[in-house]
């Protein structure tokens, strides 16, 4: 028996080193810009190399790829390891089965480098679908050579944004504005204001409904109007006078004339590169309204890495995971590209070797110091988004007043909200 | 025909055949079956019966909104496109110095024209700051919000859709060299203008080639995608929002293909009908070789 139950022992070790060392095709998706890109594709090759796997890299800018991963994901020809934007989890994984559970995996991959509020966030019905490459929140980010041409400070709290409209306009012309915000860029600015007005998120993470009222929403509304109206934003109709173009392909924002932005933290270099030769951008955290109860921090994993479902290559994928953001030659290789690692290791590596640009780290401070309730990954579902986005426009346009607006959006949020 | 020539015929044709019941009559026919379920894309098709036509025809504003800015496109967009582009190929079909050159640099917008890059081209001439703006106030005019006002955005994409003319006009230009002379010395002989001869012999001459392009860039028109999506994204409050574009989002961002699936049939008999009404129609004006009409 004992001499059975050694070579079964010997048989069932070989098997596993063997499956471990098996190489294995595989591919891996993601989205974001030329660093990024680069900085993956070097981990992939590290990671590859160091597996004995092949992974193939397909990368896209962000326009789109949300539908390219619906449409693979449709018609089961997805990545195996895919980034994922955290607010679609829900969306392709409702009942958690949408992607592979990585706690199958724990013997490949470290999990004890997240916390388990990180994780639990990334689990539905009890089914880990992603690791967190990082957290992303949205913060104030302000063009410092800009104002001090206007001769004014940076911003510290709303008052001092409002006041310093008119002064731009004045000192600098009336193509000088210190903020910009139409389409999600807005919706999260009101969203940031009614959560320190109110004490509350938009949507209840828990039970998945809108937790405001018309008159707090409208408070909100009417306090983006002030800031069209006080010359601090562009108006609507004007920017879209630009067409439909990305914040930092837009000349206003690279030329400085547009001085501020409220942002993803996780953007910074995306968004100050294209600035022309002398412009300084500086993370400038989240301004409070007065009588804010909280600092509105609109905080969460900006994207994970999941397996797909249907790969035949789980245990693969889950090792080239590991060696990316767990191990010191993958961890070299991805950089920064996706912020600061959440992945404990990973961030305590790049810190210490100089991995992370200090604005990074001081922008990540803010977003993770910052206080507010939790969102809800509803929040960015696309009819969520267009439900409140198309209201906001009819209101910019002067079809709505604030009071109709936010009636519109609560009918039409709660409604999309009705089929999750 | 032997058995073997008959075989050979049926292997010569198979890759098409193939093709067409793979990618053509299968999605045409899936799409025809989607259009009656709740579908999202990632679960199985849920049989709901005219629910999605129900919903598309009472109590969606959004359907009806983009199908009065896709129907206000097309009826601007065709005759526009069809007038420039038989213009230009009369010019085109003059003896001028150069012709041939001339001929090529007016067809290249056509080979550009339904690119990406042209598209985002055209964001960057009409934007606030763009050439057409910085042209306007050169000459002392005031600059005009193009992409930011409702009663623009859709014109702008029209006028995209008029520069590539290239196609019509090289089929017009076949058409206009295969006119007989003959007919045109004949009329001089009784003293007819250069407007007489093209209102009287050349446009009758070719409306059969008239008639081809008003169908080919109708359906075109009604498909349009990539103007809307790259330079508005269907805005501002969906003045361009085209149904192409309507359906794209309902079938990949609201995952709601069996609704998406209802709106491109929609569209398809609209598309036939007007089809239909145009084939009908031109047993009136349109002239055939042979045709016995006086």
């Amino acid at each position: 028996m004992t001499y059975f139950k050694t070579i079964l022992g010997a048989a069932l070790a070989t098997t596993t080193l063997a499956g471990t060392a098996k190489a294995e095709d595989l591919r891996m998706s993601w989205w974001g810009g030329d660093s990024r890109h680069e900085a993956t594709q070097a981990a992939l090759e590290v990671c590859g190399e160091a597996l004995g796997h092949t992974i193939k890299p397909e990368f896209t800018g962000w326009s789109g790829h949300f539908e390219k991963v619906a449409t693979q994901l449709a018609g089961g020809t997805e990545a195996d390891i895919m980034q994922i934007n955290w607010p679609w989890l829900p969306i392709f994984s409702e009942n958690g089965d949408g992607f592979a559970d990585l706690r199958q995996f724990a013997d490949t991959i470290d999990l004890s480098q997240w916390s388990d509020e990180e994780l639990e966030a990334s689990t539905r019905n009890g089914a880990l679908n992603g690791l967190p490459a990082s957290v992303s929140g949205r913060i104030f980010f302000f063009n410092k050579t800009t104002f001090d041409k206007a001769g004014l400070p940076l911003p510290t709290t709303f008052d001092e944004l409002m006041a310093a409209g008119p002064v731009f306009a004045e000192k600098l012309g009336d193509n000088y504005y210190p903020l910009e915000g139409i389409g999600l860029d807005a919706s999260l600015l009101i969203q940031m204001i009614v959560t320190q007005q109110t004490g509350k998120s938009f949507i209840n993470p828990e039970t998945n409904a809108v937790q405001w009222s018309a008159a707090e929403l409208q408070a909100g509304i009417d306090m983006y109007q002030a800031m069209v109206d006080n010359h601090v934003i562009k108006g609507w109709q004007d920017r879209a006078a630009q067409g439909n173009i990305a914040l930092h392909e837009n000349a206003d924002w690279t030329s400085g004339q547009i001085a501020g932005s409220y942002q993803w933290d996780t953007t910074f270099f995306k968004i100050s590169d294209p600035l022309a030769e002398g412009q300084e951008l500086v993370p400038a955290g989240l301004l409070r309204v007065e009588g804010a109860q909280n600092d509105g921090v609109y905080r969460k994993p900006s994207m994970v890495f999941s397996i797909s479902a249907n790969s035949p290559n789980q245990q693969a994928a889950a090792e080239v995971l590991n060696c990316l953001l767990t191990q010191p030659d993958g961890i070299a290789a991805m950089g920064s590209a996706r912020g600061v690692p959440s992945s404990d290791v990973a961030a305590a590596q790049l810190l210490e070797n100089g991995g992370i640009e200090q604005i990074q780290v001081d922008a990540q401070d803010m977003v993770m110091q910052a206080v507010a309730p939790a969102i809800s990954p509803y929040n960015e579902d696309p009819d969520v988004r267009a439900g409140i986005e198309d209201t906001l426009e009819l209101f910019a346009y002067g079809e709505l007043d604030s009071a109709d607006a936010s009636e519109e959006i609560l009918m039409l949020v709660s409604e999309a909200l009705e089929d999750k | 025909m032997g058995g073997d020539s008959k075989f050979l015929g049926i292997a010569y044709v198979s890759p098409y055949i193939i093709g067409l019941c793979l990618f053509t009559a299968f999605p045409f026919l899936a799409s025809l079956y989607l259009s009656f379920t709740d579908y999202d894309l990632l679960s199985t098709p849920e049989w709901v019966g005219l629910d999605n036509y129900e919903r598309l025809f009472t109590r969606d504003r959004t359907f009806s909104k983009s199908l009065n800015v896709t129907l206000l496109y097309v009826f601007m967009t065709v005759p526009l496109k069809l007038a420039f582009a038989l213009l230009v190929a009369v010019v085109l079909n003059y003896k001028l110095k150069a012709i041939g050159f001339f001929r090529t640099a007016y067809y290249v917008p056509s080979v550009l024209g339904g690119s990406i890059a042209i598209a985002v081209l055209w964001r960057y001439i009409f934007a606030e700051a763009g050439l057409v703006n910085m042209g306007l106030t050169a000459i002392g005019m005031e600059p005009v919000n193009w992409f930011g006002d409702p009663q623009n955005a859709l014109f702008t994409l029209t006028l995209l859709r008029c520069w590539q003319f290239g196609s019509a006009m090289v089929i017009f230009l076949a058409a206009l060299q295969s006119v007989d002379k003959s007919l045109y010395e004949a009329s001089s002989i009784d003293g007819a203008g250069k407007w007489q001869q093209f209102r009287y012999i050349t446009v009758p001459l070719i409306t059969p080639v008239i008639f081809f392009n008003l169908i080919m860039q109708t359906v075109q028109a009604f498909q349009e995608f990539n103007g809307p999506y790259i330079i508005t994204n269907g805005g501002p409050l969906k003045s361009t929002y085209l149904l192409p574009l309507y359906i794209y989002d309902k079938a990949f961002k609201s995952f709601d293909m069996g609704y998406a699936s209802a709106i491109a049939w929609v569209l398809f008999v609209i598309i036939m009908v007007l089809t239909l009404i145009a084939f009908w129609s031109s047993k009136k004006w349109v002239y055939y070789a042979g045709d016995k009409r006086s």
